[in-house]
């Protein structure tokens, strides 16, 4: 295996989405260079002398040499990419990482994707597949939350989602908000609305932690199985690659091991306070 | 099969691996002892010794020098080490760390444990700033711990006092005049060839048998690694049991700093002009930082961070490696400013969920 270091490509800023005041999607070409990445993976993003952040994949093109990444700025890298990187700007990139959805082997069975604010980025790739793919899937469940309506990202391609053949699209925001007229409450809350063959779907599941504990809870209630629930888990990242020892979530690397983990294999230490 | 001789011939072991390559070991600096290179065999730790008790570490004139807050570690996986400049338009210089021919001289039996749970650990997590320099290294000369410290517990671990295998050579010093040698290979068996040295007789054999059955005992805590490991895997979310274990503690990591498997790592980006210089440095769990994400930490409570430690080092390592990450040197109970015992918290633990609940 190669030195990770090393692998940094530049990327040049083609395209740039402003989905809310905090939170940017900036479609990024590879300079003389291609990846081959999968829904769930991510990238170290790197700005220059301030450092490197993990992001998924917001999107992922066939050419192999663009993809997206939908990114709200926090901390110090990441206000660094809202100040310094425009249109043009060159960015530094290493990845793909990290086992991504088992997106290939779900096929046939129903699928159910619950998102919760930005963790709906590294779902929006899995939504794109199933869509080109659509005969390959059963019934399909979209469920998504935000705070407030103005939370939302890819609001442009919620007409397209609600379009798909025999599925449901259902969001949430936390609390009553003028005009809204789909659900008020969790995202979590949604999961009794879905219309899928429990025993026969598959979960993918990404946001917050504790709203993914609350979620495997309703989800486990209402019978879906242990094994068929997925999800892409978040820990501070400095290597991507199994070398700094960041990201350890008990004996797994979430860099290398995950970020997507199937729950019944995470069961016992997703069940304890900071461990 | 062991050789007999005395002070003077680690001393010519020393002066032979010298003509193989750079030697690092234990070295007197001033009023430390360091790992580093060694350049003279005046150098060599031979006539102090070294006392230790949770929080307390002295060193005087004597014999039988234990070890450092230092370890191998500290040359295979240096606190700091450059690996890369970056310039302005992303043009990436890798900086490789190569060291070639190098000799570890007087590691002891722990240490020689905690480069193998580093080769493991980096050998399925592929680390190329160890491995270059580890692969650098020709020859590795034990010490094996006859008089070990209060703080050592090897013996209830498994890693010493005495060594058996992925050594060159290993002595023993029983005292000035009576220095007994181990071969652990080819290359260790041309050293002790050059040397002429005799082997040990029945009486020899039988003093040296004597003192490693001592140390063992006197470096075991009386429980077994699988009574360990269940008790602690028991113990995990027990909020409660861990606060207490953690109490005194400051998350200052100056346990992390000073144990030979601990690896955490941070990245840094340091601005020269118009490069930046990206440096890979040690990072500890029990600090504050290391979980700190934005918005949020994922062990913002120090007692998690405590608990992460002691389960990594016996629980998640050995899942990891195949080995324990706790090599029994006792360096975290030493160098603890406030005398945290990883040994009592592992007997409260036991002590709460062993016999009771099976
Ligand atoms: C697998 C994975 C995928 C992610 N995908 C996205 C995404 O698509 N969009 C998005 O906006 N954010 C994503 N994040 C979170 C994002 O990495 C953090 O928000 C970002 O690192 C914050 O860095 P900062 O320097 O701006 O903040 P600071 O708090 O100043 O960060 C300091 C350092 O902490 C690290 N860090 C901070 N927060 C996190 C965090 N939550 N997770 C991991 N490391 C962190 C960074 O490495 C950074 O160098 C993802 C995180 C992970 C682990
Ligand atoms: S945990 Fe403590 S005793 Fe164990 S190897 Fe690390 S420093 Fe040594
Ligand atoms: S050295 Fe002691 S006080 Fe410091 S972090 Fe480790 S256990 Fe806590
Ligand atoms: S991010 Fe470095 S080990 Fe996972």
């Amino acid at each position: 295996m190669a030195n990770p270091f090393k692998e940094m490509q530049k990327g040049i800023v083609v395209n740039e989405v402003v989905e809310t005041p905090t939170i940017k999607t900036l479609t990024i070409r590879l300079l003389n260079s291609e990846m081959k990445a999968s829904p769930g993976q991510f990238n170290m993003v790197y700005v220059f002398g301030v450092g490197e952040v993990p992001i998924s994949f917001s999107n992922i093109y066939n050419r192999g040499d663009v993809f997206e990444h939908t990114i709200r700025f926090v901390g110090a890298v990441t206000r660094a990419i809202m100040k310094s990187i425009r249109l043009g700007s060159i960015i530094g990139i290493r990845g793909p990482y990290g086992i991504g959805w088992p997106i290939k082997e779900v096929e046939g069975s129903d699928i159910m994707i619950v998102g919760g604010g930005i963790g709906f980025a590294p779902l929006r790739p899995v939504v794109k597949y199933l869509m080109r793919f659509r005969q390959a899937f059963g019934r399909i469940n979209i469920l998504y939350g935000a705070r407030n309506p103005n939370e939302f990202l890819f609001k442009y391609e919620f007409e397209s989602y609600s379009q798909i053949p025999n599925s449901r699209f259902l969001l949430s925001i936390d609390a009553p908000y003028p005009g809204w007229q789909h659900f008020v409450g969790f995202v979590t809350d949604l999961i009794k609305f879905a219309d899928v063959d429990v025993k026969n779907t598959y979960v993918f599941m990404c946001g917050p932690e504790v709203m993914m504990r609350v979620g495997v809870k309703k989800l486990l209630e209402r019978g879906f199985s242990k094994d068929k629930i997925f999800l892409s888990l978040e820990r501070r990242m400095r290597c991507g690659s199994g070398i700094c020892g960041s990201c350890q979530f008990g004996h797994m690397f979430v860099c290398k091991d995950g970020p997507v983990f199937k729950f019944s294999e995470i069961e016992n230490y997703l069940a304890v306070e900071g461990i | 099969m062991l050789y007999k001789g005395n002070e003077e011939d680690v001393l010519k072991v020393y002066e032979s691996v010298k003509s193989i390559g750079i030697v690092y070991g234990y070295k007197k600096s001033d009023n430390e002892i360091k790992f580093d290179f060694i350049s003279g065999a005046s150098e060599l730790p031979l006539d102090v010794t070294t006392t230790q008790r949770p929080g307390y570490y002295r060193i005087n004139a004597g014999f039988g020098f234990v070890h450092s807050f230092q370890s191998p570690k500290n040359f295979l996986y240096p606190p700091r080490t450059d690996i890369a400049i970056v310039t302005e338009n992303l043009y990436v210089e890798v900086l490789e760390n190569n060291i070639k021919s190098v000799v570890l001289f007087g590691v002891k039996p722990c240490d020689l444990a905690a480069i193998r749970v580093f080769d493991e650990l980096f050998a399925s997590n592929f680390n190329p700033y160890y491995f270059n320099r580890r692969r650098g290294i020709a020859g590795i000369v034990v010490e094996e711990c006859l008089y070990p410290s209060e703080t050592c517990f090897c013996g209830s671990v498994g890693t010493g006092p005495d060594v058996t295998d992925g050594f060159d050579l290993a002595f023993a010093r029983i005292d000035r005049d009576f220095v007994l040698f181990k071969v652990g290979s080819s290359f260790g068996k041309i050293i002790v060839n050059k040397l002429r040295l005799e082997r040990a007789n029945e009486s020899d054999v039988g003093v040296y048998r004597k003192l490693v059955e001592e140390a063992k005992k006197k470096t075991s805590i009386g429980i077994s690694v699988e009574d360990m490991q269940k008790a602690l895997s028991i113990s995990i979310p027990n909020e409660h049991l861990w606060r207490k274990l953690s109490e005194k503690c400051l998350g200052c990591a100056n346990c992390n700093m000073v144990c030979p498997t601990c690896f955490c790592t941070e990245i840094v980006d340091e601005i020269e002009n118009d490069r930046s210089r990206r440096i890979a440095q040690w990072i500890g769990c029990l600090s504050y930082i290391y979980g700190l994400v934005a918005g949020g930490h994922f062990r913002k409570e120090l007692y998690t961070r405590y608990r992460h430690f002691v389960l990594h080092k016996f629980l998640f390592y050995p899942k990891q490696t195949g080995l324990l990450g706790c090599v029994g040197c006792g360096r975290c109970i030493v160098w603890c400013p406030v005398g945290i015992d990883i040994r009592e918290t592992i007997k409260s633990v036991v002590n709460e969920y062993g016999e009771k609940h099976g």
